[in-house]
């Protein structure tokens, strides 16, 4: 959030320890995946994987990133999901693909508005409201499928929604273009950060050859990144959103419309869950009411990863991208290599716990030299 | 009563922070049973860490504590009070949702509650302080000052023989402050008990304390008998050199009318209220605590959404029929706020001197550089004592972080400056510094609205003052022809309202 970190503390673990972590990571099971005589778990065709998998969180995690700067919180976001794959699925075949992709982002907007009405206007704790909406919308999803699958009939509109979720797209290029960039910046402005970025996406681009396609949602989850990085850090209404985390009432006496920002994170924040919700249910053309149930979690626990402070003002989405990949690494670690999936929920809550654990240690280091 | 043997004596205190920041150098101070000792620095001279070192909850790097003539150790606050020193925050630490007495028997030993034997004790200790609360009320719904003689009487239940009270008053309207005066002079002079009393005001240190000492730049720099000292004399000693006070001086006011109210009123406790601000002229809003000063300055900036009324900026009005209200327009319309209360309404602890200058500006892209050029030429302006303009604002004393909040209305835009207590717990210097900042922002043409319970301070700077008593204006007053005592009565409505009062 502040500029003047110095380089040799962005690098440190407070700072960059959720991208040492999934480098270690990927190092420990491409280590088990050798020894074990398995393919080489750090195959791009593995990697492009875990991002396709890690994608849907990924984009509701960016948007409740911004949501936790500004110091609220959303428990509806897999409800919501569903309910706008509900929506997609159920109106795709009579009113076309597009149009029902609209109406399925319309319906989690509206939710995103009512979440964020109540919350600001009546005055009720963020965590109450939306554990509310958590249920009641789920409750809508049950209504609107009358408890049973749905799926789309039409051809047609199954293969737009097939193209619009599972179209391959080369990532070559634009690795090798966005690395570029990154270094260019690095060399005008001298600063350490972006060269690492850039070396890293350089060799990433080199990691996976020109031939290498991944699933369109990881380039959704790219964008929506890129431009949330760029708004969060570059622009003035990003550092408004971090004022209003950091404090709102001084925000509120600088001339900044607080309830605006607010509200505004929520229809956000309910968005990106609708667009989520609507690739999950183009993923097999279909949707049953339970679909994504506690998705919510691990939206949360990849910021919390990424290091996000649930108390607002302080969060980097690059890094809450990171934190979903750790969780998504792990799950898909243990599936290829059978590591015993019984294990795996202690292994998850472990990594949270301790990653909180370093965060939170970190901060009472700092202040204790004050 | 005063014994020949300190009851606590600190030597040759030095503190060095991990980070390397040398809080203290060489501090000594020796407390007396029986008498009250005033300790005064400006912001940053070490007064918090010897505080701490007092209460346990920091330790020296070097030199010596001794209690009654023999070397102690206290690694935490828990062993300070056992000893018998008792440390009362500006901050008072109590379980809100408790009751007093529950509050009160925090601290008591053993597991088992024994309700009676212990509320006869509480009882006594309270009667002591002449029972300045019940003890079944709830805290969370007692005054402030309340608050203050309950952990107050926390302390003496812990059995303390020294009790540090830091900044007690900052926060207390005059009728309390009294209170707390009578209590520490009762405690002192015939309970004997050692009390060491920090504060900002030197004429409060001047009538209640025995002895003095002064610390600047983390050395002790004075310790003398307070019958021998002058308001003055502290003053130079705070701030190493001789402070002269802000004296009156003729100004030239602009023709402009630069704000119009109009029956300004607002359910949050203010009458109608009018008045017509020029451009380059200082207005002095005086009143006590729950007059409705901080109030008006909120419904001025568009910071109360129940106000009704009329405000206009140059003619265009920011409040009135058919203007949709809010501090986002107050700000374009030229109008600034610098709140009362910094930390939780000024700044933005965790962004950067240049970030929070930069917080009201308008645009899309953040440009560092000029952000950078801004904050540097601030700096440079205002004085501000901060490494570089990168440094967060929450590591800033209290006179720099609030030189801060004023640097960030510090634009082309602001035509109105509403600055509520902008001296508030800010050291001498650095107080006479933001003054007469003031003076010159209103010589270039602002039109200021000044808050301040330092009726010294308002005399000395406004053209005009207004009195607020429960919400409505009482008295319009010449500054060059009135007196604090004048103000003090108005304000607290013990005098007849005098002429030129609005009906």
């Amino acid at each position: 959030m502040i500029a003047s970190i110095p380089w040799r503390q962005s690098l440190g673990l407070r700072q960059a320890g959720v991208f040492y972590a999934l480098l270690a990571l990927l190092g420990i099971l491409a280590a088990l995946a050798a020894s074990r005589g398995l393919p080489p778990y750090l195959a791009p065709a593995n990697l492009g994987n875990i991002a396709y998998q890690a994608s849907l969180v990924g984009i509701m995690a960016v948007a409740m990133t911004i949501m936790l700067i500004t110091g609220a919180f959303d428990l509806s976001v897999a409800s919501v999901a569903a309910l706008a794959a509900a929506v997609l699925v159920g109106l795709a075949g009579q009113i076309g693909f597009v149009p029902a992709l609209l109406c399925a982002l319309c319906t989690a907007a509206m939710i995103g508005i009512l979440n964020g009405v109540i919350v600001e206007f009546v005055g009720i704790n963020a965590f109450i409201v939306t554990l509310g909406t958590l249920t009641a919308v789920r409750g809508l999803v049950l209504v609107v499928t009358d408890g049973r699958s749905l799926m789309v009939e039409d051809p047609q509109v199954l293969a737009q929604m097939l193209a619009f979720e599972s179209a391959r797209v080369p990532l070559f290029w634009p690795l090798l273009a966005l690395g570029a960039v990154a270094l260019a910046i690095a060399t005008l402005r001298l600063a350490p950060a972006p060269a690492l970025g850039g070396l890293g996406l350089l060799a990433l681009a080199g990691l996976v050859g020109p031939r290498f396609t991944v699933a369109a949602p990881v380039i959704y989850l790219l964008l929506f990144t890129t431009a949330a990085w760029f708004v969060m850090e570059r622009t003035v209404l990003g550092r408004r959103i971090q004022a209003v985390g950091g404090n709102a009432e001084a925000a509120r006496l600088s001339g900044i419309n607080v309830r605006a920002y607010r509200l505004g994170v929520f229809i956000l924040s309910s968005l990106a869950a609708g667009f989520a919700g609507a690739l999950f249910g183009s993923r097999l053309g279909a949707i049953n009411p339970t679909a994504m149930q506690g998705a919510e979690l691990t939206v949360i626990a990849a910021a919390i990863l990424g290091g996000t402070s649930l108390y607002g003002g302080a969060g980097s989405v690059i890094k809450t991208v990171a934190g979903a990949l750790i969780l998504f690494t792990l799950t898909n670690g243990f599936n290829i290599l059978n590591l015993g999936a019984n294990y795996q929920g202690i292994i998850e809550g472990a990594v949270i716990i301790v990653a909180a654990a370093i965060y939170t240690l970190g901060n009472r280091k700092r202040g204790e030299t004050r | 009563m005063v014994t020949a043997l300190p009851l606590l004596a600190l030597r040759h205190i030095a503190k060095r922070y991990p980070n390397g920041t040398q809080a203290l150098v060489d501090a000594s101070l020796e407390i007396r049973a029986g008498e009250v000792h005033g300790l005064l620095g400006a912001n940053g001279a070490g007064k918090s860490t010897l505080i701490g070192i007092l209460s346990g909850a920091t330790t020296a790097t070097e030199g010596a504590i001794l209690w009654r003539g023999a070397p102690v150790r206290w690694r935490r606050p828990a062993d300070a009070r056992r000893g018998g020193v008792s440390t009362l925050y500006q901050h008072i630490p109590l379980v809100p949702t408790l009751s007093a007495l529950d509050n009160l028997l925090l601290g008591a030993p053993g597991w088992q509650r024994r309700d009676g034997q212990q509320r006869a004790r509480a009882e006594a200790v309270v009667a002591q302080l002449g029972n300045p609360f019940p003890l079944d009320a709830l805290v969370a719904n007692l005054p402030i000052g309340a608050r203050q003689m309950v952990s107050l009487a926390q302390a003496l239940l812990d059995g303390a023989q020294v009790l540090v009270m830091d900044e007690p008053t900052a926060s207390l309207a005059a009728q309390d402050r009294q209170a707390v005066y009578d209590v520490v002079r009762r405690l002192a002079h015939q309970e004997g008990k050692a009390i060491v009393f920090v504060s900002h005001f030197l004429d409060e240190i001047l009538a209640l304390t025995d002895r003095v000492t002064i610390l600047r730049d983390g050395r002790d720099v004075l310790h003398r008998r307070t019958e021998d000292l002058d308001e003055a004399a502290l003053a130079a000693a705070i701030s190493g050199r001789a402070v002269a006070r802000l004296t009156r001086r003729a100004r030239r006011i602009g023709e402009t009318v630069r704000l119009a109210v109009r029956d300004l009123a607002s359910p949050a406790g203010l009458a109608p209220i009018s008045f017509d601000l020029r451009a380059g002229e200082i207005l002095g809003l005086a009143g006590m605590l729950g007059a409705g000063r901080s109030e008006l300055l909120h419904a001025l900036f568009g910071a109360d959404p129940c106000a009704r009324g009329a405000v206009l900026v140059d003619g265009t009005p920011v409040l009135g029929p058919g203007v949709v209200t809010n501090t986002g327009s107050a700000v374009a319309a030229g109008l600034a706020l610098v709140p009362e209360d910094r930390k939780r309404q000024g700044f933005v602890a965790g962004f950067s001197v240049a970030e929070n200058i930069a917080l009201p500006r308008r645009g899309w892209l953040i440009d560092h550089a000029t952000e950078r050029q801004q904050a540097e030429a601030a700096i440079a302006a205002l004085a501000i004592k901060t490494e570089d303009a990168q440094r967060p604002v929450g590591t800033l004393s209290g006179g720099n972080a609030q030189k801060v909040v004023l640097a960030k209305w510090l634009t082309d835009q602001t035509r109105v400056l509403l600055l509520d207590e902008p001296t508030a717990g800010i050291d001498i210097g650095a107080r006479v510094d933001i003054l007469e900042q003031v003076r010159r922002l209103a010589d270039e043409g602002l039109a200021i609205v000044l808050v301040s319970s330092d009726f010294a301070e308002l005399l000395a700077l406004s053209d005009r003052i207004l009195v607020l008593r429960e919400g409505a204006v009482v008295a319009d007053v010449d500054p060059a022809t009135s007196s604090e005592i004048d103000l003090t009565l108005l304000a607290s409505g013990s005098a007849p309202a005098c002429d030129g009062v609005p009906a």
